[in-house]
Formats: structure tokens, C-alpha cells, sequence
């Protein structure tokens, strides 16, 4: 009980007590507000507690000012308010719900929105670096160094270069800051423009249920649009954006949106105050190379290493079916030859079985099936002889036996054998009897042949044989003129030689020694001979070969005609020439190549 | 640097496009105009030892068929209205395009300039139809984009506008907050 501060006096006695009270009541009259004003302060001054009258005037303050100095209220509170929170979650879930809803939704939305665009750009590009070339490198490099791949890819493809970036401002458009410095100077209208697109996107299809414009791209460059509710950072990105990008961009934004929201509120166009944003919004430029990595794959160079995996396929199908088909192309060509019959084509034992005919004169088979790229060593067969009367073998067939010369040509008629141009009467004579003997040959034409040598052949021919190499009178010495004349008659044969080679025929020198009509014919005779074989040896020793020659002596018997007798004696001593043509030898060998 | 932005507003082919290209500063091409409905210049005026650069916003003009993107005009400073003296509607629509931007822009300076005064013989707009403007509150000038005459007056007029009406505030220093 708190004393009164009145002192106590004695109170007996009936007059005292009405004094007592008078007194009393003239104290209270006198000093009843100080002493009430003296109780409270007592009061005060005793008890420490504070009544919840006086905590609810104070405590908005004090929370103010406590958070203002440090975070120890938030620290002192998170315990209860997670606890109420908790608490009022279990006891009525709902009531919560329904607060955060229109907070949650759009959050939960985004974050949705963003970790699936982000999903899908890591596969895509898995997906890119899984089948390239380069991913199996990559893939190599992984098992290689034990890193994961995913961590190689990370490695490999982080190329990207943010070029500029834009602060906007969101109502009106304005350009608030951009960097680097210099790099456009119409960056004022750029980011007008890209507000306009904004615009113009939102309008046309109504996106705001979604969200804004975000991304767009046009060739390696990306341009990121991290929106805000008073201004947006727009980040202009060559190559191959990382997914940590917008992130970086959203937080530079908010910072921004934080640290300026003074100068943003009320920005009406001077954008001085937002230089000072500019070390931010430095932050985001950045290059990031990969020393390693090749020129960026863009569009269809992506999938350029398709074309060697399709290229390759082909060639091993190619390859495995080309055996069959070359053999079947092989065969066809074979059964199409002439002179040739196959009765049978099997696949047996892993060879190839063929069993056929074949006329001597047709063309190998082994060498026709190997220019047709069989391997010779596949194939087994077995050819029966026999004889084709088939055109083309008909006319091979008359072409060895009868070696026609050059000029001549043979055709077939039916069974008739065509000869037609210009040969020696011999081989004209020869061929008449030897071709109605040919297999497939029913009869020979030769009513087109010309008995001759050739037109070059025979001038060269009738050059040689209008020389004479003179003698004087019971001599075989060869004199200087002879000499002269043999050197002459040596080159004029080279010649000769050498035409009859291109036609295809068999030539020889017939040397015939003369003598004149003085002197018993037995040594004119004799001496006809010596100045033949002196013509000969002289021919030889001057190239001709041996073989070419022939010796005739004719004595004085045979003379060659002369206007006067003197004339007639003076060349007939002498060794004169006959060119002979004959037939080239029949081709020796069986086998005719085409 | 002050940046503006203003809003050039009117009906189609009252010469818009026209005022903006001879005396601006042009990055983009007329044909935004049919992608995006929008093209935008810059327009820098010097307003005693102050540079203010005016971002004109060239928006599409108003056909029967299609009206003035409203969210082209949001946050505008100001709206450069252009009819066009030799076509009655593009004056008459100058009400109802002030309410639309308005609506869009608030309440924010304009001017009006009554284009093509090089064809004043073919005039259809009286003396008592700019008095009709000036009494409901525009500012009206006579400019021609062919002649050049009253452009960059009207350019000056604009950028002056912006300025008096809603004085830039020093932008104050970035506030720190606590994490």
C-alpha cells in the first residue's frame, strides 16, 4: 500500500474528526491534481513494465527505426513469424492460399516458363553437339581427360560476345543509358524503336497474358529484353547466348530498379542521372571465346556432316551389291559376243560356274569378264570348241587364212564373201581358191578386186625398176656410176619398204644380172650371175636386208629391148630390178584380241 | 542530354512523315511505317545553350479503318498534331484525335500544324476554323513541309513546350538501400 505522503495525526476525539476532515477536503481542493500527478510518477518509478496502451503508440516507431539500424528485429522475429506462418498454414491452409495467389501464380508461371526455355536450349544444343563431328571429338576429349561431356560442351560452345546494351525507359521509351560509350549514335532511336516493337508485339498479339518480348534474333545476333516495371535492359547478343544471360540482366535491373528508383519515378526526359548506371550495365559486356572451336555452324553448315554419312552409306551399299552387279553386267556382255555360247552361269562353291562354246576365234572370255572387273580367280569355266558361223566370226576367220593387204576389204552377203580393192594378181588368185573352203563362206566375189600395188607403191615400184646398174664389157665390177646407181636403188627400196608396211604387204628385190649378146650364152650366163650377186652383196653391205633379195641371171636370153644395137649391148650389161609384192603371212597364233 | 518524347499525330497523309524528313535526323525507313506502324527520329533543338533532342514518334496516320495505336502515345511529352489546310476532315478530326491521345498520353503540350501552306489557293480552312482550335486550346502554326516554311518554328515551339510544361526534375542521387 503506497503512503499517501499525508501525515497521520491523531484522529480521536469528535471534533477532531471533523476538523480532521475539513482538512482534508481543503488539502484536496488545494493540492488534489499535483497529488495525483505525484501518484502516477510513483507509480512510474516503481514498476518497469510498459502498458500495451504506451507499446502500441510506440512500437510502429520503433520497428522503424530498430529495422533502419540493423537487422536484428528481423532476426528476433523470423522465429515467430515463421512459426505463425506455419501455424496458420496447418490451421486454415486456405486463408494463405488466397493472399498469395495473384503473387504465386505469375511467379510460379515464369519460373516455369523460364527453366523450360532454358531445358530445351541445353537439349537442342546436346542434341547439336551429340551427332556432330564435333561432339564426337568432344566425346573423346571426355573420355579422354575423364571430364563429363556435359562439362566439355559447356567448355566448347560457351562463344558469345554481348555487343551493347540498352537501359530504357519503360513509358516513354526514352534512352536512359547505353554502352559501350561511342558504339552507336543513334542509340536513342534504337531503343525507341525496340520499345515500338515492344509495343507493336503486345498489340498485335496480345502476349501480355504471358508475359512481354523477351528474345528475338536475326542471324547471330540475339537481342535480350529483360523487362521492369520502370524501365528495361536490352542486351544485344552475337552467337550463342548463355542461359545465365537474362539472369545476369535481370538482377543488373533490378539493382537499377532499387538503387535509382528516385530519378526513375520521376524521369521526365534527362537522362544525366542514369550515367552513373553505366558501370552496371558494363558488367554485362562480355566476350567469351573458345580458343578451340571453329567458325560458328549456323543454318544447314550444321548438318553439313550428314552429306559424308549419306556418301559413306551409299558407298558401302554400293560396294556390296557391286560384285552382283558387275558379274550380271559381265555375263550379258558375254553372251552377246559373237563366237561365244553360254550354256550355263551358276554361283557354286563361291565361284562363279560357266560352262559354254566358243569358236577359237572369238575373244577370250577370261580377258573380256576381267575388263569387266570380274576377278579372274572367281570364275571356273569350261568352253567346247567349236565352230560360229556367225557374221563377225565368218569374216575374222576369212581374214587370218586369207591375210588380206591393206585396201582390201571383206564384207559377208549372206554366204557370199565380199573382196573388194586392190591387191597382187597372187594373193587375188590365192584368195579365190582358199575362200569357198571358210567355214560359213558359200562362195567368193572378187569382181571388185584390181590386180596391183597400191597407187604409192606402185610408182615407187616402177622408180626402182627403170634404174640399171651398167657394167662395161665382160666386167662385174661395180664402177663409180654403179656405185652411185646401188646407193639410189638401196633408198628408193628403204621406201618402198616402209609403204608396203603400212599396207600390210610382203615385198622382195629381184636382182636379174644380164650380159650382151657377145660370148658364148654359157659365160654370159656365167657372168649375168656374178654381176647380179655383185649387185646383191652391194645392196646388203648397204642395208637391204638379205632376205629381200633374190638373184636372177638371165645371160643374154631375155634382153631388154634398145633403139640401136650399140644401145641394146650397153644395157643389157647390167644387173636390173624387179619389185615383187606378195601376200603378208597368214597372222600365226589362235587367239584374235579386239 | 534531355530526351523528349512527341508524338506526331494525324490523319493519313496530312504530311507527317513529309515535316519529319527533310529536318530530322533518320535511322529507319518509311516502310516501318507498314511493319511496325511506327517510325521514329530524332530532332535536336537548341533551346537557350540546352540541347533537346525530340524523339519523333511518326506514328501511322489515322485511316477510316484503323485508329492511332494507343500504346504508341503512352508516355508521350507532348503531341504534334498535323492537318492538312487543303482537307476539311483531317481539321475536323483533330478533336477526336486529341481525346484519343489524351486518353493514351494525358494531358500534355501540343501544337498543331496546319500543313501544306504552299497550297493556301486551295485552302479549305478559315480564319474562324483556326480560331475554333485556338479556342478549344491548340496551338496552331502554318508550316509546309514543301517549303520548308514554319517547320523548324514549330520543331522550336514543341521542344519549348515540353520544357515549360513539365520542368525536367534534377534527378536526385541514387538511393542506397540496404540488403
Amino acid at each position: 500500500m503506497p503512503d499517501d505522503g499525508v501525515p497521520e495525526t491523531a484522529n480521536a476525539g469528535g471534533t477532531g474528526d471533523v476538523s480532521i476532515r475539513e482538512l482534508t477536503e481543503l488539502r484536496e481542493l488545494l493540492f488534489g491534481g499535483e497529488r495525483r500527478q505525484l501518484d502516477e510518477l510513483r507509480r512510474r518509478l516503481d514498476t518497469t513494465e510498459i502498458t500495451p496502451e504506451e507499446l502500441a503508440e510506440k512500437l510502429p516507431q520503433a520497428i522503424v527505426q530498430r529495422a533502419a539500424r540493423d537487422r536484428q528485429l528481423a532476426i528476433a522475429l523470423a522465429p515467430t513469424v515463421e512459426n505463425a506462418i506455419s501455424e496458420s498454414v496447418r490451421r486454415n491452409p486456405h486463408e494463405i492460399a488466397t493472399a498469395i495467389f495473384p503473387v504465386l501464380g505469375p511467379s510460379i508461371r515464369k519460373a516455369i516458363a523460364e527453366t523450360m526455355a532454358g531445358l530445351v536450349n541445353t537439349i537442342n544444343r546436346a542434341i547439336e553437339h551429340s551427332f556432330s563431328p564435333q561432339g564426337i571429338r568432344w566425346r573423346v576429349e571426355s573420355w579422354r581427360t575423364g571430364v563429363p561431356f556435359a562439362q566439355i560442351v559447356m567448355r566448347h560452345s560457351l562463344v558469345y560476345r554481348v555487343e551493347q546494351v540498352f537501359l530504357v525507359h519503360a513509358g516513354t521509351g526514352l534512352l536512359l543509358a547505353h554502352v559501350p560509350e561511342g558504339t552507336s549514335d543513334d542509340a536513342d532511336l534504337i531503343s525507341g524503336m525496340l520499345t515500338a516493337i515492344g509495343d507493336f508485339v503486345n498489340d498485335s498479339f496480345e502476349p501480355k497474358q504471358t508475359g512481354e518480348l523477351r528474345t528475338f534474333c536475326a542471324g547471330d545476333l540475339t537481342v535480350i529484353v529483360e523487362p521492369g516495371p520502370q524501365a528495361y535492359v536490352a542486351a544485344v547478343v552475337r552467337g550463342q547466348p548463355p542461359d545465365t544471360l537474362p539472369t545476369k540482366l535481370q538482377t543488373t535491373l533490378e539493382t537499377i530498379h532499387l538503387q535509382w528508383s528516385n530519378p526513375l519515378e520521376s524521369f521526365q526526359g534527362d537522362a544525366s542521372g542514369f550515367v552513373t548506371t553505366k558501370p552496371l550495365l558494363d558488367d554485362c559486356i562480355e566476350t567469351v571465346l573458345a580458343s578451340d572451336r571453329a567458325a560458328r555452324q549456323q543454318g544447314l553448315k550444321r548438318f553439313a556432316w550428314v552429306i559424308p554419312v549419306v556418301l559413306l552409306l551409299a558407298a558401302v551399299t554400293w560396294w556390296g551389291t557391286r560384285g552382283r552387279r558387275q558379274w550380271d553386267a559381265a555375263l550379258t556382255r558375254l553372251e552377246a559376243e559373237p563366237g561365244i555360247t553360254v550354256i550355263r552361269a551358276e554361283r557354286e562353291d563361291g565361284k562363279w560356274q560357266l560352262t559354254g562354246m566358243r569358236d577359237p576365234l572369238a575373244t577370250n572370255p577370261a580377258l573380256l569378264l576381267a575388263s569387266r572387273g570380274v576377278d579372274s580367280t572367281d570364275v571356273v569355266a569350261r568352253w567346247e570348241p567349236y565352230i560360229s558361223t556367225e557374221p563377225a566370226l565368218v569374216l575374222a576367220r576369212a581374214r587370218r587364212v586369207l591375210a588380206p593387204p591393206g585396201g582390201v576389204t571383206l564384207k559377208l552377203d549372206g554366204d557370199v564373201l565380199v573382196v573388194e580393192g586392190r591387191a597382187p594378181a597372187v594373193w587375188i588368185v590365192r584368195a579365190e581358191s582358199l575362200a569357198p573352203a571358210l567355214a560359213g563362206v558359200g562362195s567368193v566375189d572378187l569382181s571388185r578386186m584390181t590386180p596391183g600395188l597400191p597407187a604409192d607403191m606402185e610408182s615407187l615400184a616402177s622408180a626402182i625398176e627403170r634404174r640399171h646398174v651398167l657394167f662395161a664389157p665382160g666386167s662385174d665390177v661395180l664402177d663409180e656410176a654403179a656405185l652411185a646407181t646401188t646407193v639410189t636403188i638401196a633408198s628408193q627400196f628403204a621406201d618402198i619398204v616402209s609403204a608396203a608396211r603400212t599396207h600390210r604387204f610382203g615385198l622382195a628385190l629381184q636382182v636379174v644380172g644380164r650380159a650382151d649378146p657377145t660370148g658364148t650364152e654359157r659365160d654370159n650366163l656365167a657372168l649375168s650371175r656374178r654381176r647380179a650377186s655383185a649387185v646383191r652383196d652391194r645392196l646388203i653391205a648397204l642395208g637391204v636386208a638379205a632376205t629381200q633379195l633374190t638373184v636372177d641371171a638371165t645371160g643374154s636370153n631375155d634382153p631388154l629391148p634398145a633403139d640401136s644395137p650399140a644401145e641394146h649391148a650397153r644395157l643389157n650389161r647390167s644387173a636390173s630390178f624387179a619389185v615383187q609384192a606378195r601376200p603378208a603371212a597368214p597372222t600365226s597364233g589362235s587367239e584374235r584380241q579386239r | 542530354m534531355i530526351q523528349k518524347k512527341v508524338c506526331m499525330v494525324g490523319v493519313y497523309g496530312t504530311g507527317k512523315t513529309s515535316l519529319v524528313q527533310r529536318y530530322v535526323h533518320s535511322l529507319f525507313s518509311a516502310k516501318y511505317h507498314s511493319t511496325v506502324g511506327v517510325k521514329i527520329d530524332r530532332k535536336a533543338v537548341e533551346l537557350g545553350g540546352t540541347t533537346v533532342n525530340l524523339l519523333l514518334w511518326d506514328v501511322e496516320g489515322r485511316t477510316a479503318d484503323q485508329d492511332i495505336p494507343a500504346s504508341y502515345l503512352r508516355g508521350a511529352h507532348a503531341v504534334f498534331y498535323v492537318a492538312d489546310g487543303t482537307r476539311r476532315d483531317t481539321f475536323e478530326q483533330l478533336f477526336d484525335l486529341r481525346e484519343h491521345a489524351r486518353a493514351a498520353a494525358g494531358d500534355v503540350p501540343s501544337v498543331v500544324a496546319l500543313n501544306k501552306a504552299d497550297l493556301k489557293e486551295q485552302w479549305l480552312l478559315t480564319p474562324a476554323d483556326s480560331a475554333k482550335l485556338i479556342t478549344a486550346g491548340f496551338h496552331v502554326l502554318s508550316t509546309s513541309a514543301k517549303t520548308g516554311d514554319g517547320v523548324e518554328d514549330a520543331f522550336r515551339q514543341i521542344a519549348t513546350a515540353t520544357m515549360s510544361a513539365a520542368p525536367t526534375q534534377p534527378v536526385q542521387p541514387p538511393v542506397r538501400h540496404g540488403n
